[in-house]
């Protein structure tokens, strides 16, 4: 058994040996299910996500009353968002199967669905049509929801969906728990579970490097003057993300260029935003 | 078309700093879990070496962008083998059995732990681990945490078929050759060697093949200065790893369980977990409670007894019921049993020795020939220990078991340890000390206890002197309650205020200090204490109000004003968790300044306090009450005498006086309604020491009295304590503190009520506090008023103790405090010797509103751990002032013979034990020390009576008045002095 979170201040090193404002290591792929609209799988750390696209698609009435979320882009005058999360049964420690109304499920869709509704830009669609998101939980160590929100905003680039810019996430905790009342807490970038499970956590959704805040989601007690050195750090992964997402967009299109997918001459009119 | 699987082969090669840790664990309810964990390996982790500077350049920054200082000396302490200095590099075997070496002053600095033998220790004992952190905190020690399993250079992977240790091994030598070549790359002069420390003989010798610097533990002790002193501090276990070919012929003990196998037992019920206890009149017969079965389950004898020792956590077997048995009426001493044992030759003995085994069989031929069918216990066997329960322990050394050689020579022998506590067994110690060590009070600890062995192996820690110096008793007596009695450290003292005792209550309400505070500086506050109390908690004033009603007032000091949650000295007063109050000494759990002066409520000066003001009519009813922080000014401190003589005394017509008389009135009827309630008075025989004021020798031990002003001070803190306890639960139904005392269990007074039926034909009712209130006033004998405080002393023994808990970890009726039979309580009264009340002032000034709740408070895991620490020191306490008492008491008798009365409270069928109110104290007498040669003797258990014949003819039975001749004597076996009683007649 490992050591646990209180060992950072005997170095300054997190329980996977990381400092405290350094990202996981992630990886980023695009359209790994052809026969989707769009897809992407991306990996933070030992959180692996699959997301599928399909969509827009006319309304269907019969299959909205599925256990997926939703929310209507452009204050109703655009398509709506869906978003349904299944988290596998071999993704955590102990296997097992999770039923479609897990409430926490329920609460993390919502969360995806309002703030991708507020970054797509849903008027080009007409409201009778919709977005299907689909996000595969295939392994789940912390940092569930900013993992899950940057899998789909990779995919909705994958699929061609307009959006004003990536919408990223990132959690960030403290270093000593509630109860310590420690005013010397370091905040710490980018959680795993055990982290999670030890210390207090929030999740931030930015818009691109923007500063602009999406969502945010803390379920943990913190004191209150650690919570702006918490964003503010969440705010600074946000942009790292960015970053990640960005370079995995840009080297898609370079293999598609190279593949002949595309004509370099369109590739430099519509992509040469540098 | 790409697919998932080639993307990840693709990016395998950037990996090279980037490392996953695979493991597999096992859970409590037998599940096996793979538990993957990333590792990111960097090489910017500094070595931390003063005379490293590449690594201070590197060195990493927190948030704040502060760099954490550089740890180990530039010019560290050398030795013969190491004349340039050398770090230490201890593996986790040397830190299992040395730790206490390395939290020795005079050597062991400059230590690097790893992160490795960090995790391991974590997982081999979790004690250690937190006094290892405790060591890496100190600043004068230079212990150093190199987190070696995240730096590039030292990571190592376990390779196919290599074992976790091997494994492990590998990597500390890895870290200790990447530290050396680090180091020479600082071109230093002198340079330091880092030195592996193991006592491994595999590790060494792979070590020197690889050229790493390497040393045994032994033998770097043994290159010190002062190694022969330290030498005994190493433990005894690790000797054994060398030469270990015992045959299984010479296991003397049957084999534990595993784990697993306990805990599958326990789950289906063929196995029972539970503490083990250990009789105080037998050392071969122990107890364990619990949940299956009503009546505690007997273990009996060293075979079924296996190694356990009293206060481990163990599992039983139940053993089938024709070996049931009723519990032992026969003493049996560990000393008398096992005295000639030789502690070096433990070969071809057996198990159970023959005397040992003639003591038990005595027991079985009785249970056989009584008729015993419905009182024979259950018994068990101890089939493994789930956790050990060890600490150190206070003992001397057995001197018979020292050879003569050893008096002069310094020759290593084994001895036998006999502990104070005559629960615990002898213990085996090696030591080349041994003629210095006779005649003082030692601290060692037990290192293990193996199959081969009949006794456990430890060893030495340190001497506390001389026997039976006031010093080194004292000093005993703290180490073997684990009373916290060391000097406050600076950063305690740094809480306090800065004014030191010229701090005093602000002259100007404006100061933020008033805020929200009442002045109740006018009203006639007056406190009640023992004589001599400096530590003042309490004050009360009572004045009538136009509408006929009363208010009364109960001033508490504001100690929440000066400990502010979470600080250092908060942290520490948690841990002390109460003052000690022994005969001749006073352990505080907050600085002296604070508890005797700026906290106490002294008389004629200005104080914070937290005050609880009650509207009470004159029957003494409540009609309402309000709490409030205030600032008071008492007008006189009282001893409880000097009150009752101003009560008394009908010329003193002034106001102060007045109020003393009202409370008083209103007192005596708060009494009535909690009697009425069924409130229990209990007993204890309690006496006090006196001591002659210059030398402080005691020269006297009388009876505490118990005045009317004792009494009335007791009601107003419990209605204080009542009231307080109703508002914190009402504020916070979660996070309350309270206390509650458990009723008992109904077969807890089995024994006490079959005595009083046989001997007085009295009943002994119980099924609630009412009638157990009834019927102990019932139990009296017109002839000797003694008898009912006996009885009393007795049905106290039978209860339950009471305890802190959190309210919501406990149902509402669970709340009831049996022994006050109140339906909710705290303690909120003395918060200067009390951390419990301390909690409870900040959940109050949380309550009404004074100030936010601390998050300290509020986190119910945090309180849950706190009272258990509250409710560990606090019975603590209380044994260790009992013991300190009886040391007292032992010595004012020094020289002395009395005859004094006492009663029989208790019959076996070799001896009975007496209890002298006088002098509190109760003894053994044994049948051999009647006459000489040991008189024949009959025992009749149902009517507890006891008939000897032969050299002397007595007839001894339960309650009995006696006469005995008390006389002072050291006793051998626990190194004490104490009462020795003879008999000198049976009266009645």
């Amino acid at each position: 058994m490992p050591l646990d979170t209180s060992t950072y201040n005997l170095a300054l090193l997190r329980v996977d040996g990381r400092r405290w404002n350094e990202l996981r290591q992630q990886k980023g792929q695009l359209g790994v299910q052809p026969s989707a609209d769009g897809s992407a799988y991306l990996e933070m750390g030992n959180t692996k996500i699959q997301c599928i696209i399909s969509g827009p698609n006319e309304r269907d009435l019969s299959k909205s009353t599925s256990s997926a979320s939703t929310a209507p882009t452009s204050n109703g005058a655009g398509a709506t968002v869906a978003v349904s999360i299944m988290i596998a049964p071999f993704a955590t420690v102990d296997r097992k199967r999770r039923g479609r109304n897990d409430k926490r499920l329920q609460e993390m869709q919502t969360t995806i669905a309002s703030g991708l509704a507020a970054t797509v830009q849903g008027q080009s669609y007409g409201p009778r049509s919709t977005i299907h998101i689909s996000l595969n939980v295939l392994s789940q160590d912390g940092s569930l929801l900013a993992c899950l929100i940057n899998a789909a905003s990779l995919a909705l680039v994958d699929a061609g969906v307009p959006m004003t810019d990536y919408l990223v996430a990132c959690t960030a905790g403290s270093t000593s728990s509630y109860a310590a009342a420690d005013e010397e807490a370091d905040p710490l970038l980018d959680l795993n579970t055990q982290e999670e499970q030890e210390l207090p956590f929030l999740t931030l959704a930015t818009l691109g490097a923007t500063d602009k805040v999406v969502a945010m989601v803390c379920e943990s007690r913190v004191q209150l003057t650690r919570l702006e050195g918490m964003m503010a750090t969440a705010a600074d992964g946000c942009k790292g993300v960015r970053d990640f997402l960005d370079g995995v967009v840009r080297d898609k299109g370079e293999l598609m260029v190279q593949e002949g997918a595309i004509g370099r001459g369109e590739v430099v009119s519509s992509m040469d935003l540098d | 078309m790409t697919s998932l699987k080639r993307s990840l082969e693709s990016d395998s090669d950037s990996t090279n700093n980037f490392s996953s840790k695979v493991y597999v664990r096992s859970t409590k309810s037998g599940k096996v879990q793979k538990i993957v964990r990333e590792v990111y390996l960097r090489q910017d982790i500094p070595c931390s070496s003063k005379l490293c500077s590449r690594c201070r350049n590197t060195a990493p920054a927190n948030a704040a962008g502060v760099v954490n200082p550089f740890v180990l000396s530039d010019k560290p302490a050398g030795t013969k083998e190491y004349p340039h200095g050398h770090y230490l590099v201890p593996d986790t075997n040397a830190l299992l059995n040395a730790m206490d070496l390395f939290e020795q002053s005079t050597a062991f600095y400059d230590v690097i732990i790893l992160q490795t033998v960090l995790e391991e220790l974590r997982n081999r004992s979790l004690p250690l681990y937190n006094r290892l952190i405790g060591l890496t905190k100190s600043e004068d020690k230079r212990f150093y945490v190199f987190f070696n399993e995240f730096r590039l250079e030292t990571y190592v992977t376990r390779e196919e078929g290599e074992s976790i240790n091997d494994r492990n091994d590998r990597a500390v030598r890895r870290a200790v050759q990447w530290y050396n070549s680090h180091l020479a790359q600082t071109k230093s002069k002198k340079l330091p060697t880092v030195v592996m420390l193991t006592d491994d003989r595999g590790n060494i010798e792979k070590a020197q093949a690889e050229k790493t610097p390497a040393t045994r533990l032994r033998d770097y002790v043994s290159g010190l200065e002062n190694g022969e002193r330290l030498l005994d501090m190493i433990a005894e276990s690790q000797e054994k790893g060398i030469s270990r070919d015992k045959k299984a012929a010479d296991f003397l003990y049957p084999e534990h369980f595993s784990l697993s196998k306990m805990m599958t037992g326990v789950k289906n019920g063929m196995l029972h977990q539970g503490i083990f206890n250990v009789s105080p009149y037998n050392y071969l017969e122990g107890s364990i409670k619990v949940p299956a079965f009503p009546k505690a389950l007997l273990v009996l004898g060293r075979d079924n007894i296996n190694r356990a020792v009293d206060g481990d956590v163990v599992v039983v077997e139940v053993l089938p019921k024709d070996q049931w048995k009723e519990p032992s009426t026969k003493i049996i001493e560990e000393e008398a049993v096992t005295k000639n044992e030789n502690a070096d030759g433990d070969e071809g003995e057996d198990l159970v020795t023959e005397k040992e085994r003639r003591a038990l069989q005595e027991e079985v031929k009785k249970t056989h020939s009584t008729s015993t069918e419905g009182r024979a216990q259950p018994t068990a066997k101890v089939v493994g220990v789930i956790k050990r329960n060890w600490r150190q322990y206070v003992g001397h050394v057995d001197q018979s078991s020292v050879s003569q050689s050893a008096k002069q020579g310094r020759k290593q022998e084994s001895v036998f340890l006999v502990p104070m506590d005559k629960k615990i067994p002898k213990i085996r110690i090696r030591t080349r000390q041994a003629g210095e060590l006779l005649g003082k009070r030692i601290l060692v600890t037990i290192d293990s206890w193996d199959r081969d062995s009949r006794h456990p192996i430890g060893h030495f820690i340190r001497s506390l002197g001389e026997l039976e110096t006031k010093a080194a008793e004292t000093e005993a007596l703290l180490l073997e309650y684990d009373v916290q009695y060391r000097p406050f450290p600076k950063t305690v003292l740094d809480c306090l205020p800065k004014e030191g005792h010229d701090w005093k209550v602000p002259a100007s309400t404006d100061d933020p200090g008033w805020r929200g505070r009442e002045d109740l500086r006018p009203l006639l506050i007056c406190s009640i204490d023992p004589v001599g109390c400096q530590d003042i908690d309490d004050a009360l004033h009572a004045r009538p109000l136009p509408n006929g009603n009363f208010e009364v007032g109960v001033h508490i000091a504001d100690v929440s004003h000066f400990v502010k949650p979470s600080n250092a000295m908060d942290h520490e007063a948690s841990i002390r968790g109460t003052t000690v109050y022994l005969v001749d000494k006073r352990i505080d759990m907050l600085p002296m300044l604070l508890g005797t002066d700026l906290c106490s409520l002294k008389p004629y000066v200005e104080r914070y306090a937290f005050s609880t003001l009650w509207e009470v009519n004159a029957n003494a009813d409540i009609v309402n009450v309000r709490f409030t922080k205030s600032v008071i000014k008492s007008r006189e401190a009282f001893s409880y005498e000097q009150a009752q003589l101003r009560i008394d005394d009908a010329s003193q017509q002034d106001e102060l006086t007045q109020g003393m008389r009202t409370l008083l009135m209103l007192s005596k009827k708060l009494k009535q309604k909690r009697m009425d309630a069924g409130a229990l008075s209990l007993s204890s025989p309690e006496v006090k020491v006196q001591m002659e004021s210059e030398t402080s020798d005691p020269i006297d031990v009388k009876t505490k009295e118990l005045l009317d002003t004792n009494s009335l001070v007791e009601e107003f803190m419990l209605l204080a304590n009542i009231s307080v306890a109703d508002k914190i639960y009402q504020s916070f139904p979660q996070t309350a503190i309270l206390r509650r005392h458990g009723a008992p269990p109904k077969t807890n007074f089995d024994e006490l009520s079959n005595q009083l039926k046989i001997k007085r034909g009295l009943e002994l009712r119980c099924d609630s506090s009412r009638a157990l209130a009834d019927s102990l006033d019932a139990c009296t004998d017109p002839k000797e008023p003694f008898f009912n405080t006996l009885i009393r002393i007795m049905a106290t023994r039978c209860m339950m103790s009471a305890e802190y808990f959190c309210a919501g970890t406990q149902a509402y009726p669970e709340f009831r405090h049996y022994g006050l039979a109140s339906e909710i309580y705290t303690h909120f009264t003395s918060p200067i010797r009390r951390y419990a009340d301390l909690v409870a002032h900040r959940q109050l000034a949380a309550a009404i509103d004074y100030e936010p709740m601390h998050p300290a408070v509020r986190s119910r895991g945090k309180l849950e751990a706190v009272c258990k620490n509250i409710n560990v020191r606090h019975r603590n306490a209380q044994l260790a002032g009992r013991a300190s008492i009886a040391y007292y008491v032992g010595q004012a008798l020094k020289g002395r013979v009395a005859d004094e009365e006492g009663f029989v409270m208790k019959i076996f069928s070799n001896g009975f034990v007496v209890l002298v109110p006088r002098f509190g104290i109760e003894s053994v007498i044994r049948l051999r020390d009647l006459a000489e040669p040991e008189p024949e003797s009959t025992f009749d258990a149902e009517n507890y009576v006891l008939k000897t014949s032969g050299s002397r003819e007595l007839s001894v039975e339960l309650f009995q008045k006696v006469v005995v001749r008390i006389s002072d004597a050291k006793d051998e076996a626990t190194g004490k002095r104490g009462a020795k009683m003879e008999l000198v007649k049976v009266i009645g």
